[in-house]
């Protein structure tokens, strides 16, 4: 809703009151807007309010040629786009029946958990911010930003890479560019400790994430919640391990999790997660180079390309949870429905407005950002 | 469960079909009677617990939504996406479908999501209301036949958009190289000859910008 139609809402005699926060706030990487009902400063009930980031994805994509889509899906979410192109990749190769080489396999796999330590040190750092804590935030950015260098010296865009294509990846690495990754891996490696130290062992921090936003295995489990937060509550499933895409069946991971479903434990999940990407990493760097071979799998002239008529489900894991795209072809050279499960559209609405009952107000941009939503996946 | 316990599960069902697509996809094709009994039946009787998405396609053509289920099992580890197909409706009379909501709460937002885009009415959902299109009052925009192009050209003024800028640039012979309306008209025949050309002046220009590189250094 444009802020120029809100109407304030007179409640009579009663001590509620309502509070509009938003669509700029500091409890989401996006502008989402979240209407309170407050009694003091517990909350009452809350409403989720999205649209502002609506760009009419979907609709757009049926409109252009399966190519040109590729510009478009990682804008979906800001981020952490990588797993948008692959996932979209992966649904139209899934219906042309063509699979990318294994080299492009491993390459995509990088991107992704590269994608992932970039997503997770962004959430990290404004996690901190949303209790009062900003050095965490300028460090876990700074941070960020040494990924996307590497982003973009192999794609060429930091943010946007734009690098998949159906059948494979659009560039062969840069060379020297696996030992550029590994000098910045042990940089990473090398910040684990003042990480503890300054957020996550830090008490300031400690006792304001305990036992905030706190959520049940069950509970979550009715509510569709997956990735990171599902993880908090117990129950470790990973769609990279459980329904495995990619060359993640050859890799060895664990996955964290912890007990209690609060704020801190998903944060700790997360930092948890970070370090088992670059563990993951640390082995695409030992197997890489012994992998030749093409990198894309040839597909006809992409500007007049039919794809065959079928339907695909592709599922990623993403930073924030399971990504999936939907893609239907009718044979023509656009996509006829293109629908996208972002992870955040379970977490952001309903979890989002069931966590927040009864919290404190000053608590609610923590649990925002806990749930590390992404309103653009709201949106579409 | 393997597959022999599944399809027995599944064919439970009357006028059912299955397809496995591979090990962690089933695709089963059901009439709209019948889903929010299979639904059911693969919740209580196989672990399949999680609601993935839901999702609404327009098939104009056939005058039909088909609207698809996907339902992921933890314990399975396998994925059923169940089909079925709803009349289209029409503007005064719009789709109508049962609400899966009782048995799947994120059911809420992807049935008032399909609410919003199609204009399909899920009986006994708790929010069919406005979400993200809260001032939109036209037909629902992901229909095939809304135009969105067309509801551009005539809404917005934006070709009359000419500041100083541009106009500077056109009088020097750049500005807009092809017109949107002529992309348009031209359908969808590319000229490569001219991308051939284009590509040739981009190599010659790096070509000239390397002998700079001196400078740079």
């Amino acid at each position: 809703m444009r802020p120029e139609n809100y109407q304030a809402v007179k409640l009579g005699d009663s001590n509620e009151y309502e509070i509009f926060i938003g669509p700029n706030h500091p409890g989401i990487e996006g502008n989402y807007a979240f209407r309170l009902m407050l009694d003091g400063d517990i909350v009452v009930s809350g409403k989720a309010d999205a649209g502002y980031l609506h760009r009419g994805f979907e609709k757009l994509m049926e409109g252009r040629l399966w190519i040109q889509n590729l510009a478009i899906v990682p804008r979906i979410c800001v981020p952490d786009p990588a797993p948008m192109e692959v996932a979209y990749s992966m649904a139209v190769e899934e219906i042309m029946g063509i699979e990318a080489p294994i080299r492009a396999q491993w390459i995509r796999t990088m991107q992704l958990e590269l994608s992932r330590v970039a997503a997770h040190l962004f959430t990290f750092g404004g996690h901190a911010a949303t209790t009062g804590m900003y050095t965490p935030m300028f460090w876990g950015v700074a941070d960020r930003d040494l990924v996307l260098d590497l982003f973009e010296d192999f794609t060429g865009g930091r943010v946007y890479s734009i690098y998949n294509i159906p059948g494979g990846v659009r560039r062969e690495l840069p060379p020297e560019f696996l030992q550029k990754l590994s000098n910045l891996l042990d940089y990473l490696e090398s910040r684990q400790n003042d990480y503890d130290n300054l957020l996550f062992t830090n008490q300031v921090f400690v006792e304001r994430a305990k036992g905030c936003g706190a959520l049940t295995q069950s509970q979550a489990l009715e509510l569709s919640v997956t990735g990171p937060n599902l993880r908090a509550c117990g129950l470790a499933y990973d769609v990279r391990r459980d329904d495995p895409y990619l060359v993640y069946d050859e890799l060895e991971f664990d996955i964290p999790r912890q007990k209690h479903g609060d704020a801190y434990s998903r944060i700790l999940v997360r930092r948890d997660e970070l370090f088992q990407s670059i563990r993951i990493l640390r082995q695409i760097i030992e197997r890489l180079p012994s992998i030749k071979g093409k990198i894309r799998t040839p597909i006809p002239n992409p500007l007049s390309w039919n794809v065959r008529k079928g339907e695909a489900y592709a599922r990623v894991e993403s930073s924030k949870g399971e990504l999936a795209y939907y893609v239907v072809s009718d044979g023509g050279d656009k996509p006829y429905r293109v629908h996208v499960r972002g992870p955040s559209s379970m977490h952001a609405v309903q979890t989002l407005e069931f966590l927040a009952k009864g919290a404190r107000l000053e608590d609610v941009a923590q649990i925002m950002f806990s749930l590390d939503a992404c309103p653009p996946e709201v949106d579409r | 469960m393997n597959k022999v316990q599944i399809d027995e599960i599944l064919n439970k069902v009357n006028g059912i079909k299955i397809t496995h697509k591979r090990k962690t996809r089933i695709r089963v094709d059901v009439d709209a009677d019948s889903l929010p009994t299979l639904l059911e039946l693969i919740k209580g009787r196989a672990s399949y617990i999680h609601l993935s998405a839901i999702t609404c396609v327009d098939w104009i053509a056939d005058n039909q939504f088909e609207l698809v289920y996907h339902v992921w099992s933890y314990e399975e580890k396998c994925l059923i996406s169940a089909h079925t197909r709803i009349d289209r409706g029409s503007e005064k009379n719009p789709a109508k479908y049962i609400s899966v909501y009782d048995l799947f709460k994120p059911a809420d937002f992807f049935e008032r999501d399909i609410f919003e885009m199609y204009g399909v009415t899920f009986i006994g959902s708790p929010r069919m209301e406005k979400f993200i299109l809260t001032e939109w009052n036209g037909v629902p925009p992901m229909l095939k036949d809304f135009d969105a192009e067309a509801y551009v050209q005539e809404t917005f003024k934006w070709t009359d958009y000419n500041p100083d800028w541009l106009q500077e640039l056109t009088d020097q012979g750049g500005g807009i190289a092809v017109k949107p309306e002529d992309i348009r008209t031209a359908g969808n025949t590319h000229n490569m000859s001219t991308h051939r050309e284009r590509d040739k002046a981009k190599a010659a220009a790096v070509k000239a910008n390397d002998k700079m590189q001196g400078w740079k250094q």
